[in-house]
C-alpha cells in the first residue's frame, strides 16, 4: 500500500528540469499566461524584443556587468534563496546569470522554452525588493538587470496571466479594478452617507480646488475596502485638514505596470496623478500603501 | 628551458612588454572609467541623482572591514577578502625589488616594504588565491556562477605571487626562468585589468556611489 501511495504522489509531483542549467529544477505549474503566449513566438519576435532592452547596453547594465566577480554574496540577503534551503538557482546572481547574462552571452539568439524559463525566473521567483543590492559589495543594482529581464518578457507579451490581466486593467480604465468613472463616484458619495450616522456633517470634498492635500486611495479601497475611505475622511475630519479627492481617470495610485515594467503605462498613471495634483492646486499628494 | 632562461626574453619582457603593458592598463583603465562616466552622463537621469556625501558614507563602511552587515555576517570571508585585496594591490607597490627597477630606469623611487614583511604579504596573497578557488570548487552558490573567466582571474592572481615568491627565494626553476614567468604574468594581470572583469577595482566605486545614491533616496542605508 504504502509503495503505491508513493508512486501515486510521484505522479503528481512532476518536476520540470532546464536543459540549459540542470540545477534548475522546479514542480511544473501551468499558467496560460506562460504556456500559451510561447506558442506564438518566433526567433525574430524574440531577437527583436532582445535589441529593444539589451541592444544598446545602457551604462548602468554595463556597468553590473562588467563588475560582477561572482562572488554570490548577494544570496544571503534573498528570501527565495533562505527559504528554499540555499538552494544555489534561487540566488540572486543565479537568476541573472539564467536570464540576462545567458541572453547577452547569446545576443538574444535563444528559443521559446528559454523564454519562458526567464519568465518564470524573474517574474515569480524575485520579489524586486533590492535587498540584495544592499548586501553587495559592490552595490550592484540586481533588480535593475531583472526588471529589464521583466521588461523583455513583457515585450514579448510572455507574463503571468494575472500581472497581465491587471496591466490590461490599467491600459484601458488607469486602475487596477476596472472602475468606470459612474462607480468610483458612486462609491465615493455612498461612502460619505455612510459615515453620516456615527460623524455629524462628515464630508468626503470632491475636486475641491487649492485644498491643502490630495488623497488618491488603492484602487482596492472603492471596490472592495470602501470602508478605508469613511475611516480616511473621518481622520481627515477630526484633524481638520483641508483635503480633497479627484474623480477624473488617474485616481488610482497603485502602478502595477511598474512590476512588469511597461513603461508607456507607468508614465500615464504617474503623470495621471501629478496632472490631478496640479489642476486642483494641492500642495501635497497623500497615497494609500 | 632554455628559452624560457633567455637574456632575450627577459629583454624582451623587461623592455617593450613593459611599455605595453603599463600603457594598456593606465590608458585602457582611463579609457573605461571615462567611457562609462560619460555614457552615465549621456543618460540624463543618472548624475542629477548622485550625491557624493551618500556615496562616501557608503564607500567608508564597505571599505572598513567589518564596517557593513554582510561584512559582520561572514567573519572567515571578510579577513580572507580584505587581507587579500590589500596584499594583491600594495605588496607589488611597495615591493623594494620593484622600486629598484622604477629607480635603475627612471630614477625614481618611494618608501618600500621590508623584505620579511613582503614575503609574509606574498603568502598571504597566494592563500587569499587558494581560499576563494576552493570557494568556487565546494560552495555549490559560487560554483553555479563561476565561468571560465573567474577562474583563470583566480590563476592569474595565484601563479603571479607564486613565481614571485619562487624567484625571490631561487626554488625549483633557475632563478632568471622564473624571473622571467614572473614578469610574464605579472603583465598578463596588469593587461587584463581594464579588458576583463578585473576592472571591478575602479568600477567599485562607481557601482557604489549609484547604489548609495539610490539608497540615500529612499532614506535607507546600503552597509
Amino acid at each position: 500500500m504504502d509503495t503505491k501511495t508513493g508512486e501515486v504522489k510521484k505522479e503528481e509531483k512532476q518536476k520540470i528540469v532546464s536543459k540549459d542549467f540542470p540545477e534548475y529544477v522546479r514542480d511544473v505549474i501551468n499558467d496560460p499566461g506562460l504556456d500559451e503566449t510561447i506558442k506564438k513566438l518566433t526567433p525574430e519576435k524574440i531577437e527583436k524584443a532582445y535589441n529593444a532592452v539589451f541592444g544598446k547596453l545602457s551604462s548602468r547594465i554595463k556597468g553590473i556587468i562588467e563588475t560582477c566577480m561572482h562572488c554570490g554574496l548577494c544570496a544571503e540577503a534573498c528570501q527565495w534563496y533562505l527559504s528554499n534551503d540555499k538552494d544555489p538557482t534561487y540566488a540572486p546572481v543565479a537568476k541573472m546569470r539564467m536570464t540576462a547574462w545567458e541572453l547577452i552571452n547569446r545576443q538574444g539568439k535563444v528559443d521559446a522554452e528559454f523564454v519562458k524559463q526567464c519568465a518564470r525566473i524573474v517574474f515569480t521567483e524575485c520579489n524586486i525588493c533590492h535587498r540584495c543590492s544592499m548586501y553587495c559589495p559592490f552595490g550592484l543594482d540586481i533588480t535593475f538587470i531583472i526588471g529589464m529581464v521583466r521588461r523583455f518578457c513583457f515585450l514579448l507579451g510572455v507574463v503571468p496571466q494575472r500581472m497581465m490581466e491587471m496591466n490590461q486593467a490599467f491600459m484601458a480604465t488607469l486602475n487596477q479594478v476596472w472602475m468606470s468613472q459612474n462607480d468610483y463616484i458612486d462609491a465615493v458619495l455612498w461612502r460619505e452617507e455612510e459615515g453620516a450616522p456615527d460623524f455629524k456633517n462628515l464630508r468626503i470634498p470632491i475636486e475641491k480646488e487649492g485644498a491643502e492635500i490630495i488623497w488618491y486611495p488603492l484602487a482596492a479601497e472603492p471596490k472592495s475596502g470602501f470602508y478605508h475611505i469613511d475611516r480616511f475622511a473621518k481622520i481627515m475630519q477630526v484633524a481638520g485638514v483641508d483635503w480633497t479627492m479627484c474623480i477624473r481617470e488617474g485616481w488610482d495610485s497603485s502602478n502595477m505596470p511598474m512590476f512588469i515594467r511597461d513603461i508607456a503605462t507607468m508614465q500615464r498613471i504617474v503623470k495621471g496623478l501629478y496632472e490631478n495634483a496640479a489642476r486642483l492646486r494641492v500642495k501635497r499628494m497623500v497615497l494609500t500603501e | 628551458m632554455g628559452f624560457l632562461e633567455s637574456v632575450t626574453l627577459y629583454n624582451f619582457l623587461r623592455g617593450p612588454m613593459v611599455w605595453v603593458a603599463f600603457i594598456i592598463f593606465f590608458a585602457g583603465s582611463f579609457y573605461k572609467v571615462y567611457t562609462l562616466i560619460k555614457q552615465a552622463k549621456g543618460e540624463k537621469f543618472i548624475l542629477p541623482f548622485v550625491s557624493l556625501k551618500a556615496a562616501l558614507k557608503s564607500l567608508m563602511h564597505w571599505l572598513i572591514p567589518f564596517g557593513s552587515r554582510n561584512w559582520r555576517l561572514r567573519p572567515l570571508f571578510t579577513i580572507v577578502t580584505f587581507s587579500f585585496h590589500i596584499c594583491l594591490v600594495f605588496t607589488p607597490i611597495f615591493l623594494l625589488a620593484h622600486n629598484l627597477l622604477w629607480y635603475e630606469s627612471w630614477g625614481i623611487s618611494w618608501p618600500t616594504l621590508s623584505e620579511s614583511l613582503a614575503d609574509v604579504m606574498t603568502v598571504i596573497a597566494i592563500i587569499g588565491c587558494i581560499y576563494l578557488f576552493l570557494r568556487r570548487i565546494f560552495n555549490p552558490t559560487v560554483n553555479f556562477v563561476t565561468f571560465k573567466s573567474d577562474i583563470f582571474f583566480i590563476m592569474v592572481c595565484f601563479f603571479t605571487f607564486l613565481s614571485g615568491f619562487f624567484a625571490y627565494h631561487q626554488w625549483i626553476l633557475p632563478y632568471r626562468a622564473m624571473l622571467n614567468l614572473h614578469i610574464i604574468f605579472g603583465e598578463i594581470m596588469l593587461i587584463s585589468i581594464p579588458l576583463t572583469r578585473l576592472a571591478h577595482m575602479f568600477y567599485f566605486f562607481l557601482t557604489r556611489t549609484w547604489m548609495a545614491s539610490q539608497f540615500a533616496i529612499w532614506k535607507t542605508k546600503d552597509w
